[in-house]
């Protein structure tokens, strides 16, 4: 009898430990024993997809690679995709959907600003971790959310080191010519303050749409203020446009592009006039052009998995961010909670992925945590150079 | 009445709308909300499109500025969402008055163009006007909250949006069957005969304007408070195509079908979302597949499969002419030269 | 005056890529009364083709030019069969969403094919890239041979709705269907030429304004406006008022920017609409169709 009873109150207690065990693992969203539900979110339609689609391929193949070596801690990584047009709206929607319907742990994504803006308050309330892979808003990030980080250099940080490289270059009279989007405002309004701080003022600000096609008037502008530095807030196509008219209409300042023209090769190509280029120098979240061979293993992933694609810098973008939740997912151990993971990441200190040009370092108070853009330059028909990375405090 | 004519399929709507907040989650609570904003613009559009018969453009700039006036007299000067909102909505209406100003002077296309044009530079003032809109950044807008009421925000608005969708929708009913109703419908068909029967052109085109600047207005001033922030992405041209969209499947120059419409397009919106990457072909594709095998929408595929689905524009009887495609077709020929 | 100058040119230049879309979206609704929304989403997709014929497959330019402009004809004649016909008696509203949505199928499509292989497309220019000097001003020289296309393709299509029987037919099916139905003209072989037509004009079109603008899927909307824009300027159904148009706004884009302020730039095109449909309700050289009763 004792036995018997000895026997029933041994099985009701493993049976009480292994329910509670599963409801346990039930308790943490998007983990089960053998997988984890990582979402992202950010344009997959729309002129925002280069921020959106393409870095999400980059996701993919870097848990491709995870995945094929055995996951993390015995778990393989699933990404779920969400489209949010660039839109705040639909941004919201993504993100809701993603945290309440497809229940995923954690979240890499957000590509452009406002979308991703709009979107933080639905995330800090329900406290699931995001990595943002290329949104760039300083409000994303400031002030410190409670599971929001960044591995795309914020528009600040960018802004602060664009100023200081033409100050360092020898500028004296800085003009800025940048696009009046969501885009080219979360970047203009921070070089403002920038200028600010350093206590000069641009000689010239003028505006430049995203399709533009002609930059004459922009130019003749700038060259009338004798303008020796240009901080380009443009996209590839507009800035492609101002340089061909700046050099067609011989003005030739130090031109400094801002962090999505990453590939000066291709942008030679898109300028497409011979020499245009010669005084361009970019500023880079990534180390390294699609051309590089130090990037030969993640080429070669992306043209596979995505036949007819080039590697592109916006792939690179997803592969960093991407290698980041890698990390801190296997630093928050097997017993996987939304706590553990916002802690390792709150402890991640000098890590360094196979595309930023510095290591990735966030803190409690700080979620900021890409604070190295690199410098790159290509002389006309020569090959691209790394000019060294530049670090904001 | 038909058991699933339009007055019963609409209750069972508005019912099945009350009780969503008890068994949905929090993105499906959000998509209805949108569903609901999303009726009010049908319906305003369809006023002035299919009643009206003008073939505008600026729906979309509507939406911004009730959203932006109902956001910015928050913010400006700290009003009361409950005083902003309502006034917020009289800016949008205003403009709508101001508009059909050109409307008096061109028709069709070129009405089409005029009003795109009026759009554009809306989203301009957006962009450019810094120190009042904040620029392509957009601005947050104070929570809203419904102290005293036990409810949460988004539940909240729900039902707000929900009762002012209710009472909008049985306005616009009632209006498109009153003299106001006919009066658009004749100017839609024909601005000569209409004129010679005395109806003024000039305060019915108006009026058709500030109705569905009215209806945007509200859309706007909800659709801020449901996002706690405006930007100017949210009104430009593809906003736009949705909201022609929405009558076009819903059935142009039907209240019924302008509400069935909102919820097929945010429907196929979020369903969309499965089809991940080619959302953009599979949208293009529905569109013109439903254009093409649906004519007139929703609603004439009621008129014709259901009973109870006509909506004369008379209180009394059915219309003399049963064939509802005819009864669904604006002044389409006024636009073709 | 010098500045004044520069202006002048860079506004001729940037108004002719306007002028040829417009002439495109001119052919169409002169013989269809009706705006193809997708205009801009068959330059785009022509422009992505002469692409891959010719950077891809590199294929020499003369072969490239005549295919992708094939190419085009032949989506222009998709366009017609699948959002034309089986929708010309419906409403004006239908078949203007019916193009939206061939526009969102060709851009999503783009995307799919050549959305990954760079932010922006480059396309080779067939003349030298280096800028040249006309009098005392330097030129892009693809950007007059731009200009020269919109001449040409304009004098082409005048001469041949002039001189051509097809022409002729074009415009009376134009003036009054049911009587060109009458006198044995087939319309309906009239509209799918014409739509053919305008595509092939928009291929041809992003062939010489691909060097300039560069090749990315969701150029055609911003293309297709001003086009648009510029048709009505010029009154919808003429095809020197198109060029007219383009031009126009081209010039009033350059001196706005050049001497108020470049954020003025986008929207003075559209302002200078507004009023120009208040004053003059047809356009600059459109006929009036109004009936007096």
């Amino acid at each position: 009898m004792v036995l018997q009873q000895a026997w029933k109150a041994g099985t009701a207690g493993i049976l009480m430990a292994a329910s509670f065990a599963a409801t346990g693992w039930a308790q943490v969203p998007g983990v089960t024993a053998d997988t984890i539900k990582i979402g992202t979110f950010g344009a997959l339609t729309g002129p925002g997809y280069l921020y959106g689609k393409l870095p999400m391929n980059g996701i993919e193949v870097v848990f491709d690679e995870i995945n094929a070596a055995g996951g993390i801690h015995g778990r393989k990584l699933q990404l779920v995709r969400e489209d949010d047009r660039c839109d705040p709206a639909s941004a919201i929607g993504a993100v809701k959907k993603l945290i309440h319907q497809e229940q995923v742990f954690a979240m890499i994504g957000g590509g452009c600003s406002n979308a991703t803006f709009a979107a933080r308050e639905t995330i800090d309330e329900a406290k699931v971790p995001l990595i943002v892979m290329a949104s760039v808003h300083d409000g994303i990030t400031t002030p410190t959310p409670p599971t929001i980080f960044s591995t795309a250099t914020t528009s600040g940080i960018e802004s602060a080191a664009q100023l200081q490289y033409a100050i360092d270059q020898g500028a004296k009279r800085i003009a800025i010519v940048s696009m009046r989007d969501s885009w080219g405002r979360a970047r203009y309004n921070p070089l403002v303050e920038a200028f600010k701080t350093k206590n000069i003022k641009p000689v010239a600000d003028e505006e430049l749409s995203p399709d533009a096609n002609d930059a004459t008037a922009q130019v003749l502008r700038l060259k009338m203020t004798n303008a020796d530095a240009v901080i380009m807030l443009l996209y590839p196509k507009p800035a492609a446009v101002f340089m061909r008219d700046a050099q067609k209409l011989g003005f030739k300042p130090l031109a400094i592009g801002q962090t999505g023209i990453a590939d000066p090769a291709a942008f030679e190509e898109q300028v497409g006039s011979p020499g245009a280029t010669a005084k361009f120098r970019t500023i880079s979240m990534v180390r390294y052009t699609p051309q590089d061979p130090a990037v030969d293993k993640w080429r070669k992933a992306i043209e596979t998995k995505f036949p007819g694609d080039r590697l592109s810098v916006f792939n690179l973008f997803g592969i960093g961010s991407a290698q980041v939740m890698v990390e801190v997912l296997r630093r928050a151990g097997p017993e996987l909670t939304r706590e553990k993971l916002v802690a390792a990441l709150n402890g991640l200190k000098d890590f360094q992925t196979d595309v930023y040009p510095g290591p990735i370092t966030c803190s409690e108070t700080d979620h900021r945590c890409h604070k190295t853009p690199a410098w790159l330059a290509k002389d006309p028909g020569g090959p691209v150079r790394v000019l060294g990375a530049t670090k904001v405090e | 009445m038909a058991l699933f004519g339009r007055r019963n399929i609409l209750l069972a709507l508005l019912l099945l709308g009350a009780a969503a907040p008890f068994f949905v989650n929090s993105y499906q609570l959000f998509v209805a909300n949108l569903i609901v904003v999303f009726v009010l613009l049908s319906i305003g559009l369809n006023i002035l499109v299919g009643y009206a018969g003008q073939l505008a453009f600026a729906n979309a700039a509507m939406f911004g500025i009730g959203a932006y006036g109902t956001g910015l007299l928050q913010v400006h000067f700290g009003l009361p969402f409950w005083m902003a909102f309502p006034l917020g909505a009289v800016i949008a209406t205003s403009v709508g008055l101001a508009i059909s100003l050109p409307a008096l002077r061109v028709s069709g296309l070129y009405l089409a163009l005029s009003t795109l044009a009026f759009a554009e530079f809306t989203r301009w003032v957006f962009l450019h006007w810094e120190s009042v809109t904040f620029g392509a950044g957009g601005f947050k807008t104070p929570p809203v909250s419904f102290e005293p009421l036990p409810v949460s925000k988004p539940v909240g608005l729900y039902y707000l949006s929900l009762i002012l969708a209710t009472v909008l929708v049985v306005l616009a009913q009632n209006l498109v069957r009153s003299r106001i109703g006919r009066a658009f419908v004749a100017v839609r068909d024909g601005e000569v005969a209409a004129e010679s029967l005395g109806i003024d052109l000039l305060r019915y085109k108006a009026l058709a304007f500030g109705i569905s600047g009215f209806y945007a207005g509200i859309a706007g001033g909800l659709y801020s408070a449901m996002l706690n922030y405006v930007s100017p992405e949210g009104y430009d041209l593809f906003q736009m195509v949705l909201h022609k969209a929405m009558i076009v499947v819903g059935g142009i120059a039907s209240i019924g079908g302008s509400v069935l419409g909102a919820f097929a397009v945010v429907a196929l919106l979020e369903g969309l979302r499965e089809v991940k990457g080619v959302q953009e072909i599979a949208f293009g594709a529905i569109l013109v597949v439903f254009i093409l095998f649906m004519p007139g929408g929703i609603a004439a595929f009621l008129r014709r499969k259901v009973r109870g689905w006509d909506e004369p524009v008379h209180r009394a009887g059915p219309p003399p002419n049963p064939d509802p495609a005819a009864a669904a077709r604006p002044a389409s020929e006024a636009a073709r030269p | 005056m010098l500045l004044l100058s520069y202006l002048l040119l860079s506004g001729v230049t940037t108004g002719a890529l306007y002028a040829l879309v417009a002439l495109g979206i001119v052919v169409v609704n002169k013989a269809t009364g009706v705006i193809n929304f997708a205009h801009g989403e068959l330059f785009m997709f022509s422009g992505f083709v002469a692409w891959s014929l010719h950077v891809g497959a590199g294929l020499a330019y003369p072969i490239a030019l005549p295919l992708a402009v094939a190419a085009g004809f032949a989506l222009g004649v998709a366009t017609d069969r699948i959002a034309f016909r089986p929708l010309m008696k419906a409403d004006v509203i239908s078949l203007v969403l019916a193009t939206v949505g061939i526009a969102f199928v060709l851009r999503g499509v783009a995307r799919v094919i050549w959305g990954g292989k760079a932010d922006y497309l480059a396309f080779p220019p067939i003349t030298s890239p280096e800028p040249v000097m006309l009098g005392e001003i330097m030129v892009i020289p693809q950007q007059l041979a731009v200009l020269g296309g919109a001449i040409v393709v304009m004098l082409i299509f005048a001469a041949f709705f002039r001189l051509t029987r097809a022409g002729k037919m074009m415009q009376a099916t134009a003036d009054n269907a049911k009587a060109a139905t009458l006198v044995g003209i087939r319309t309906e072989r009239i509209y799918t030429l014409s739509f053919g037509t305008g595509a092939a004009i928009a291929a041809a079109a992003a062939v010489l304004m691909a060097p300039l603008t560069l090749l990315y899927p969701d150029m055609g909307f911003a293309f297709f406006i001003k086009g648009f824009a510029a048709a009505v300027l010029g009154g919808l159904t003429s095809l020197p008022g198109a060029v007219l148009g383009g031009l126009t706004i081209g010039v009033i884009e350059a001196l706005a920017g050049g001497y108020i302020h470049s954020s003025f730039i986008e929207v003075s095109a559209f302002v200078v609409i507004m009023i120009v449909l208040i004053v003059r309700p047809t356009g600059l050289l459109g006929v009036s169709r109004v009936r007096r009763v």
